[in-house]
């Protein structure tokens, strides 16, 4: 009977666990979004102060519920000779988040070209993708239709595959929650590839 | 519930200290990087048979660091203190590649120890001003770091000996440490 009911219990506040990886160049506010959302979704977190966020050398792994979804999120070091670790998290992940420094103008044809890279790994098929043009807080950051275009020569790889791009700063929060509901919404709908309740 | 008691209490008055080990193979540098963080200087070390423990105090921060001696016999004893531990630095001795392997095997196994789950990881690639030192990201591939999937981790390029990289190294982990849980979990 005890362990009908345990089962029942499971079953009903069952979490499953989604992977979302953060890619982009290094310095595009990967651990700033990282940190912006960590605040808002983990009760009694206080994290580092955004401006004390300096290179990731690694990973910074992130752990949050939205509504009766796990969002477990790797933000990767962006560095060159970094970017050889992020195949390594393709795998396992059902989401992605593509970050873009829109005042960069020089390494904005950079960052579409890894984007390209990035989104033609098989593993990667039917992951949704959430692109994200960043640092629109600033003044000299360029429209969102800019960025866009630089990212035109992708839309053919991007296919059928769930895919928003919107402008954010990480810094304010403006546009981050908005984005990663939307990226917890996809996953869910369309899992590309089979899903793990959490372990508690 | 004493135990609720005193750790609430602690959270809300005491000055907790943060429990780092410095672990590695014998070689690595590790004691010459505890007496670098906690002296600034570059004492002469013999291998240590057992363990150095001293508290090193960085930007307002207490850390309590347990330097265990690496050689291969005393590697098993390295569990003993795995207990409440915040943080691991690993040091790998960046010329070694022929041990590379065995410092590979070491560090799975400690990491899959229960009691060390929420310790974030801190890889020291030593020894930078020899030549032939295996790049970051060489080492970080020879680690397999990029198995772990659940951890906050990050890997920087140091030499004790003049003491490049640590300075960098220490900003991070006081950083991330005092965000809270490495990982935020909830």
């Amino acid at each position: 009977m005890f362990s009908l009911l345990k089962g029942l219990w499971e079953y009903f506040f069952r979490k499953d666990e989604y992977f979302v990886v953060i890619l982009g160049l290094d310095n595009a506010g990967k651990t700033t979004f990282l940190e912006t959302i960590k605040r808002r979704y983990i009760s009694n977190y206080h994290g580092m102060p955004l401006e004390k966020i300096s290179t990731t050398v690694g990973l910074n792994v992130g752990r949050i519920d939205v509504g009766v979804q796990r969002l477990v999120l790797w933000d990767l070091g962006g560095q060159q000779d970094l970017q050889t670790l992020w195949n390594e998290y393709y795998a396992e992940c059902h989401g992605v988040v593509y970050m873009i420094d829109s005042c960069d103008r020089h390494a904005l044809q950079i960052s579409a070209e890894t984007f390209n890279r990035v989104i033609h790994h098989a593993d990667l098929d039917g992951a949704p993708l959430l692109i994200l043009a960043n640092k629109q807080d600033r003044e000299d950051a360029l429209p969102l239709t800019e960025v866009e275009s630089a990212f035109d020569t992708s839309v053919e790889s991007i296919g059928n595959r769930d895919c928003r791009i919107q402008r954010v700063s990480a810094l304010r929060g403006e546009g981050v929650f908005e984005g990663i509901e939307w990226l917890a919404q996809r996953v869910k709908e369309k899992p590309n590839r089979p899903l793990k309740p959490v372990k508690s | 519930m004493g135990g609720v008691f005193s750790s609430l209490f602690s959270r809300l008055w005491g000055t907790k200290e943060t429990r780092i080990l410095i672990l590695g193979l014998d070689g690595a540098g590790k004691t010459t990087i505890l007496y670098r963080l906690q002296v600034g200087e570059v004492v002469t070390t013999i291998p240590t048979i057992g363990f150095n423990v001293e508290t090193v105090t960085y930007k307002n921060l207490k850390f309590q660091v347990w330097d265990l001696g690496g050689q291969t016999s005393i590697r098993p004893y390295w569990r003993c203190y795995y207990s409440n531990t915040d943080a691991i630095i690993y040091v790998v001795d960046s010329c070694d590649r022929e041990r590379i392997a065995i410092s590979k095997s070491e560090l799975v196994s400690m990491l899959e120890e229960e009691e060390l789950k929420d310790a974030i990881l801190l890889v020291f690639a030593n020894k930078q001003d020899m030549e032939g030192a295996m790049s970051p990201s060489e080492v970080s591939t020879a680690l397999g770091l990029s198995a772990l999937k659940s951890r906050t981790w990050a890997i920087f390029k140091t030499s004790a000996l003049k003491g490049d990289g640590l300075e960098e190294a220490m900003d991070w982990l006081t950083n991330t440490l005092t965000g809270g849980t490495g990982t935020g979990s909830s």
